[in-house]
């Protein structure tokens, strides 16, 4: 038998998953009993999307209640394949059952609860493996299972602390002490952090054993170094730290953080502080400038520590009011110049301290503006860089004026021509020291874009960035800039062949696909037929699936290998994948470039819509990485990132929920599946609710609608003004569709609830089609005979009234007229971003509109529930919106052909006079020009198009 | 000046500025999982007071017997933060836990023979080459040759090797296949 089977597990293995029902098939014939071919034939039909068929067979196999460990192998594969993993569960509890001393069977009992968060159940089953198995590490298996299920946000309060002190027994239950493994140890500490049994844990961690772990395990002394900050023990810390700065040459930051709370301990202990703490405390700051200074004399260039530390102790002191000389922090930032100056990292390390005011500040900046630029050596070159950064950083409003700026970003770009030379013999994979001027160009051109609205500036940015990259291809910070640029320019597929040459790979999906994806809709063809940024979105959502089918197993090993620390890492790791925000925004921009592309059905219809309301019950995490963008724009003015968004407007959860209100409403109309019937249907488990419990119900929680989602006005102040304005998160026109979506829905929702046919109907259905597809009912669903109305067509007549038929809502009647008044107002905007995200969101409205009347094109549905009245009113609506849209289309192709014009490449060109004249060639910027113009007729047109293309379907 | 500490699972959210260099691999979240379910005091990071990560380094303990040791696998500082001696606190750190925690007799990791600067570094920490690997790694298309596919096992031993049986001082010439290392 076994040499029978080797042939399947090979096909398998390779991933030849047709080859493997083959083989299956034959052997059935002989042994169509055998559980492990059967489970095996399941496993390569979920493999190759059949799960209808593979449902069956997984559930033959599973009412056996299988003990051999091939079949669960397999049958595990199986569910985690259909998302059953409760089932999982249930499979190896059951053969748990039939063999209580088969200690792997325990194991994957435990994990198969692991890997639903099942902590309750874990440490149950925990409990069972140490008294059948008596091996001390289920007691720690147990020990972590209490402790995360008290950290679960579900978990109450008192019954937080009473876990812990399970746990805490548990632990102390153990025969063998914790300290025999720092993960062990770990544990422990953890519990007598929590419980507040700080005597306990220094006997543990003041005996030799426990310093030595400490001493070569960083979590654990991280933990002991959070027990003694707890029991306000800092003197005690500092002095530690000291020792271990000085004896042992430890140059971790951590330890200078120690050594500073220490010296301000006195203080920081009493709300108001008494003479004679201050008192105590300036020794003590003397003492500490003390060890700082001959730190920082020690280790001159080789180590900032000191010299930080000594920055970071005035800084403390002037807080506290015990500083004695107003010289001194200026003074030292000077020698932090003079000495690190000339590392990149300088200006990083300086910005916590560049808040100065009035005479501090004067001399600070007549310090930086005194230095004379070298071009000698990488070294100067760094600390002009440096100079410039730290000087742009503290300039004022008043400063940033367009004269002002433009003389920066001539003095900046030449430089960086200047500075090239000391790097015309570096390898090309190389990065050029003077690729920083060219991006603090960039970001000044950005600014004065932003004062002026003139678009010039960006052609200037976007001209000179990319002459950058080819001095120094492998900058990814200058692409990630002409990627933001290229975008608000309306050049999209320019900014996404810089995209792709940085190769994002893996879990940088997402953290960065914000970059291209976000409201990529926008920009897409899919509509004509372009798949680009519908792959794109694609290959981004990958990590989410591997995540799900992979962490869960290193969450498994970590136990096996007993490495506690990480598992609550890895939870919450896999949890922010999971819950990712950026995942579902992409998923909602999939949704709307999908409907563009593919005919709108109700197969289309009732996968969305299952899809959406699973996404509507996550709390989502925002992991979207803007740091990396490079900013060196000054403290008072916006941030590069926030200047460079496209339509100003950052995509946040406010905007999610409002789209997946949209949609979901939409598609619940458009669809037959309600409740009942999308429970008995749906395949593998419910997500598990991570939002609180709200008091509403699903459909009022659809209705809600929180001041995040709409725009409503709060008065700001000034200075809330700037957060307020990235808060308010869709953009005018959107917050127009969402209007107009939700109008739409509420004056349809009656006529649908009305119209859709009963669950016993749709079911019945449902169950046709399985049996015709695999041979077999559907499981779990009754057919009712069929009564006298009952018909199987979907038009079962209701005893109940036909609701009144109200009048088209105002917002639905008039919305494509206004939004054709709206277009006609952006059409000519310089970048044809803005016209095309008027245009894409009509065209948006317009497909909602074929989803939510879908319904109601069935002659025989509108004659049995009496809708001819509503249906006549869609004709008129219908109408316009195609009207409006064969307009849009056509003065976009019109300004499709103006775009790629030489003539508007002589205005790009022109308008880079400033950097041409540093001598930035003028062919060059006309290649760029060519491209910029080119990609901006490509997407224009491509648009134009596709709403042709769809004006045609729909017609 | 800056923060050593655990490398956590998180920080795959955040190693972008690291990552995005050509010369650091971006691997599948397996592999960091993998490190970190089995030795997470091996892998450690470095932080600047913002938060901001500057640098890492992932290793294992492998081997039997006489060959039990620290192996670093990846080790990386991000462009910025670059010549501020960074990589040889991490590589402290991991030859710390590779002697105290695991006993292994050295500590050893892989170079590619054209990469003068690491292999001088690496030299001045006490490494020295210990055999030539041939065709470790693709070729990167430059002008020398064999070097560039070729990679040296650099060792160092620990305080349980007193004999420093684990170096030798003509490793330089001696070849192996890369079919004959793990």
């Amino acid at each position: 038998m076994e040499r029978q089977i080797k042939p399947i597990y090979e096909a398998l293995d390779i991933g030849s998953n047709k080859a493997a029902i083959v083989a299956c098939n034959k052997l059935l014939k002989k042994h169509p009993k055998n559980e492990l071919i059967k489970a095996l034939k399941a496993l390569a039909l979920v493999r190759s999307q059949k799960v209808e068929e593979s449902l069956v067979l997984c559930d033959e196999v599973l009412a056996a209640k299988p003990t051999d460990d091939g079949v669960l192998t397999a049958l595990m594969h199986v569910l985690r394949g259909l998302g059953r993993y409760k089932d999982m569960v249930t499979m190896f509890e059951e053969a748990y059952k039939q063999q209580p001393t088969n200690e792997e069977l325990a194991a994957q009992t435990f994990f198969a609860n692991a890997r639903i968060l099942n902590w309750k159940a874990a440490q149950q089953v925990a409990t069972r493996m140490h008294r059948q198995f008596q091996e001390d590490r289920y007691i720690y298996w147990g020990v972590i299972s209490a402790i995360l299920q008290a950290n679960d946000s579900m978990t109450a309060p008192n019954m937080r602390t009473l876990l812990y002190k399970l746990a805490h027994r548990l632990v102390t239950s153990s025969p063998t002490p914790s300290y025999i493994n720092a993960d062990r140890f770990h544990l422990h500490l953890t519990i007598l952090r929590e419980l507040e049994l700080f005597d306990e844990a220094r006997t543990l961690l003041e005996s030799d054993v426990g310093k030595s772990i400490c001493s070569s395990s960083l979590a654990c002394n991280e933990l002991r170094r959070d027990i003694w900050r707890l029991q306000g023990l800092l003197k005690d810390e500092g002095a530690k730290a000291e020792m271990r700065i000085t004896e042992q040459n430890d140059r971790n930051w951590l330890e200078f953080l120690s050594v500073l709370d220490a010296t301000f301990s006195s203080l920081v202990s009493s709300a108001e502080p008494d003479e004679a703490a201050k008192t105590e405390c300036t020794s003590q700051v003397a003492k500490t400038q003390e060890l700082f200074a001959k730190l920082a004399e020690q280790d001159g260039q080789r180590d900032r520590s000191g010299l930080l530390a000594l920055l970071e102790l005035e800084k403390r002191a002037r807080f506290h009011g015990i500083s004695n000389d107003t010289d001194r922090l200026v003074d030292l930032m000077k020698r932090y110049f003079q000495e690190i100056g000339d590392k990149a990292c300088c200006y990083e390390d300086l910005k916590p301290y560049l808040a100065l005011e009035g005479e501090d500040a004067t001399k600070w900046m007549s310090y930086l503006q005194s230095l004379t630029p070298s071009f000698t050596s990488t070294n100067d070159l760094r600390r002009l860089i440096n100079s410039h950064k730290l000087l742009r950083q503290s300039l004022s409003t008043d400063d940033l004026t367009s004269s002002a700026e433009s003389d920066r970003a001539a003095l900046y770009t030449q430089q960086y021509l200047e500075g090239l030379k000391l790097g015309a013999t570096l390898a090309p994979t190389e990065l050029q020291p003077a690729d920083d001027l060219a991006i603090l160009a960039g970001n000044v051109f950005v600014s004065l874009w932003k004062i002026s609205s003139d678009e010039k500036y960006l052609y200037n940015a976007a001209a000179l960035l990319e002459f950058a990259l080819t001095k120094s291809k492998q900058s990814f910070q200058t692409r990630l800039m002409l990627i933001r640029i290229y975008r608000l320019l309306g050049a999209p597929t320019v900014a996404l062949e810089h995209y792709r040459f940085l190769q994002i790979k893996q879990v940088e999906h997402d953290t960065l696909s914000h970059s291209v994806l976000s409201r990529a809709s926008t920009y897409s063809l899919a509509a004509s037929g372009d798949l680009t940024f519908i792959t794109e979105c694609l290959e981004a959502s990958q990590i989410y699936i591997s995540n799900m089918q992979e962490t869960g197993e290193y969450i498994a090993r970590a136990f096996n290998g007993e490495k506690y620390s990480q598992i609550p890492e890895f939870i919450i790791f896999e949890d922010r994948l999971e819950n990712s925000l950026q995942r579902d925004l992409v998923k909602i921009e999939h949704l709307r470039m999908r409907l563009t592309h593919e005919a709108i059905s109700s197969d289309i219809i009732d996968m969305e819509l299952i899809e959406l309301k699973f996404v509507f019950e996550r709390l989502h995490r925002d992991n979207r990485d803007f740091e990396i963008l490079p900013d060196y724009q000054p403290r008072s003015s916006q941030k590069f990132n926030e200047q460079t968004l496209l339509f100003g407007k950052l995509e946040g959860s406010g905007w999610l929920r409002a789209y997946l209100k949209v949609y979901i409403r939409a598609l619940q109309q458009g669809s037959d599946l309600d409740d009942t019937v999308e429970e008995k249907l749906l395949i593998g488990d419910r997500p598990k609710q991570s939002t609180p419990e709200s008091k509403l119900t699903f459909k009022n929680r659809l209705r809600e609608r929180t001041a995040e989602e709409s725009n409503e006005v709060i008065v700001p102040s000034p200075s809330q003004k700037r957060t307020l304005d990235i808060f308010f998160k869709l953009t005018s026109d959107e917050l127009v569709f969402v209007n107009y979506a939700t109008a739409l829905a509420d004056w349809l929702e009656p006529y649908h609830d009305h119209a859709r046919p009963p669950p016993s109907v749709v079911l019945a259905e449902a169950a046709k089609q399985t049996e015709l597809k695999t041979g077999h009912p559907l499981k779990g669903v009754e057919i009712p005979p069929k009564n006298g109305n009952g018909s199987s067509n979907g038009s079962a007549k209701k005893d109940e009234e036909t609701p009144l038929i109200t009048e088209a809502p105002e917002l639905v009647a008039r919305y494509f007229d206004d939004m054709k008044t709206r277009f006609e107002a952006v059409k000519d905007s310089t970048s044809p971003s803005l016209t095309l995200h008027v245009a894409t969101l009509i065209q948006e409205a317009f497909l909602l509109f074929v989803v939510e009347t879908l319904r109601f094109k069935t002659p025989s549905v509108v004659k049995v529930h009496k809708l001819g009245a509503l249906v006549q009113q869609f004709k008129p609506i219908r109408t316009n919106g195609l009207a409006v849209l064969r307009e849009v289309s056509s003065t976009l192709i019109k300004r499709s052909e103006r775009d790629a014009t030489v003539e508007q490449r002589k205005l790009f060109v022109d308008a880079c006079s400033p950097i041409i004249a540093l001598n930035i060639d003028h062919d060059f910027v006309l290649g760029v020009a060519k491209k910029m113009t080119d990609a901006r007729k490509k997407v224009t047109e491509g648009v134009a198009k596709g709403i042709t293309r769809l004006c045609t379907s729909y017609n | 000046m800056s923060v050593l500490r655990p490398f956590t699972a998180s920080d795959l959210f955040r190693f972008n500025n690291i990552n995005l260099d050509l010369f650091t691999q971006t691997y599948a979240t397996g592999f960091y999982l993998n490190y970190l379910s089995r030795w997470p005091d091996l892998c450690c990071a470095q932080t600047a007071p913002s938060g901001r990560m500057m640098g890492y380094i992932l290793g294992k303990a492998e081997g039997n017997q006489q060959d039990w040791h620290g192996h670093i696998t990846v080790l990386t500082v991000a462009p910025e933060y670059r010549r501020l001696g960074l990589a040889s606190k991490l590589i402290a750190l991991l030859e710390r836990v590779s002697d105290a925690t695991y006993r292994g007799f050295f500590v050893d990791l892989y170079v590619r023979c054209t990469n003068d600067v690491a292999i001088a570094m690496y030299e001045e920490l006490g490494y020295s080459v210990y055999r030539r690997v041939r065709e470790y790694y693709d070729s990167l298309g430059g002008t020398r040759g064999r070097d560039e596919e070729d990679a040296f096992d650099m060792r160092k031993p620990l305080s349980r090797d007193a004999g420093r049986r684990s170096v030798r001082p003509n490793g330089r010439e001696m070849l192996v296949s890369r079919f004959e290392v793990s």
